[in-house]
């Protein structure tokens, strides 16, 4: 294995088995075959030296500043850190010392020299109603931005579900006029990243793809990387036999919560959901939403806000795995109840768009 | 209705225990495969843990029932790594934890020897160096 990054790893004191063993667990997150990560251990420390990285262009627009945290944040310091020293973020307002006029010059400088090969990575969703006045930088509209620095990008990530669908800015009766990057950029391949916010990894993922194989990941049906958004949360999920065994928790504080018994019919969204947060975890692998007793929210998918409410139980229940026997019925027999059941309720929650309260956690 | 009022009853498969979902022993059947390849082609390889729908009790199972061997290995590579041959000879529960020690991926790894353990060529080359500087040193 050699290489610049690999050099330059070791001169900041990360070994080889480090690097392979990273390697393998990134390989393992985005559910290629053990092979693959010892394929990607040898490109990636083969990548392009540091005088030739590739630019990077981020630009903040409709947004909260969740998905900076999220990547600036999660482990730090990390051979993640380190991949993204391989790049050269030319503009990122919230990282960036420059301010002003300094700032603007160094986008336009950027963009300039990098005509045709940077990688612009937005986050946020851009308002259109009133021309586009509920979110301007240095006097001009996000819309305007964004058309201008999608001219001359290699490709587009758009970071976060803001970016990629929306996201709460778009949710019912989205005052702002807020929509998706892919709803105003239609001649450049963008890659989506939802969540809110993201998985860190999955950005690296992507950058590892991308220097690896020299192209973007293989995307699905809503532009998000197959590799971490190829199954969904349930599929993965650890909780995941009891579903199939009809085990359901019923109430936060009940016996089968206490149990660790799947969460489904208080509103989990898990099966619904495409993301990998089963298995790369939250918070350095500390635990994800479901391992610490809550639901999943389906915070990937398209206008999660507008889903009928956090801890309603999804009308339709997903196809099991596998199920054998008696608990087959039962799992089938439950599921066609709650579908009953809730036929009712999504007809109200259609009507209008309704908050959570304290009862509907109760339930 | 109210939700509560659904008859949920859990049946068990028979001799089922607590928390099993039933897929440990199809791991158990894989690996059996994969240790035929290695005896009659001596060709290694690795089945992801964290990659398939197991339950704790799935992962203890298996655990118990591959038993303990008698090489243990420690790596302090980016955290821990631990590499531990079972009382089946040539396959080993590879487990890396991170910089923060939680569990970061779980391989079983069906070789001779695996692949980590083995010192890269680079590094042997670099720890020349190092020597021979060591002798320079020396007058």
């Amino acid at each position: 294995m050699q290489g610049p990054l690999i050099e330059s790893l070791a001169r900041q004191g990360v070994s080889r088995r480090t690097f392979s063993k990273y390697c393998a667990t990134l390989a393992s997150m985005m559910a290629l075959s053990p092979v693959a990560g010892q394929a990607m251990a040898s490109a990636l420390a083969a990548a392009p030296a540091a005088t030739r990285r590739p630019s990077v262009i981020w630009l903040p627009f409709q947004e909260c500043t969740g998905c900076t945290e999220s990547i600036t944040r999660s482990h730090s310091p990390t051979i993640e850190g380190m991949i993204f020293d391989m790049v050269s973020l030319d503009y990122q307002e919230t990282l960036m010392a420059a301010a002003g006029f300094q700032a603007e010059e160094a986008l336009h400088t950027a963009m300039k020299e990098n005509q045709g090969k940077y990688l612009l990575i937005v986050d946020g969703s851009v308002p259109l109603a009133l021309e586009g006045a509920y979110s301007c930088i240095a006097g001009r509209t996000n819309l305007e931005l964004l058309k201008e620095a999608s001219r001359g990008a290699a490709a587009i990530v758009a970071m976060g579900s803001c970016a990629a669908f929306g996201g709460l800015p778009h949710a019912n009766p989205n005052p702002t006029g807020a929509v998706a990057v892919s709803d105003i950029i239609k001649d450049r391949p963008i890659v989506n990243v939802p969540g809110c916010p993201p998985i860190p990894v999955v950005m690296t993922g992507v950058l590892a793809h991308f220097i690896t194989f020299g192209s973007l990941p293989e995307l699905d049906a809503l532009g998000r990387p197959k590799a971490f958004y190829g199954e969904t949360i349930h599929d993965r999920c650890y909780r995941r036999p009891f579903y199939d065994q009809g085990k359901f928790a019923k109430t936060f504080d009940d016996e089968g919560a206490r149990n660790g018994w799947c969460l489904f019919e208080l509103g989990c969204k898990g099966p619904v959901t495409y993301n990998s947060c089963a298995t790369t975890k939250w918070n350095a692998g500390t635990s994800w939403p479901v391992e610490s007793g809550h639901g999943c929210l389906g915070c990937s998918e398209p206008d999660f806000w507008d889903a009928g409410g956090f801890y309603r139980a999804l009308s339709v229940p997903a196809g099991p795995l596998q199920m054998v026997g008696a608990a087959a019925a039962v799992g089938v027999a439950t599921g066609a109840a709650v579908s009953f059941l809730n036929r009712a309720k999504k007809r109200a929650a259609k009507a209008g768009h309704e908050t959570t309260t304290l009862a509907d956690l109760e339930k | 209705m109210k939700l509560d009022r659904i008859p949920i009853v859990s049946v068990p498969a028979p001799g089922r225990a607590a928390g099993l979902s039933g897929n440990a022993p199809v791991v158990l059947r894989e690996i059996a495969q994969k240790v035929r390849r290695l005896v009659d082609a001596n060709e290694a390889s690795t089945i992801d843990l964290l990659a398939m729908p197991l339950t704790a009790a799935d992962l203890e199972w298996l655990r118990e029932s591959l038993g303990n061997g008698e090489t243990h290995i420690s790596l302090d590579a980016g955290g821990e790594s631990r590499l531990d041959e079972t009382s089946c000879p040539g396959v080993w529960w590879v487990t890396h934890h991170n910089g923060q020690g939680g569990v970061a991926s779980a391989f079983i790894e069906v070789a001779v020897v695996p692949e980590l353990v083995k010192a890269p060529i680079d590094d042997v080359a670099a720890g020349l160096e190092r020597l021979d500087l060591l002798i320079s040193d020396l007058g």
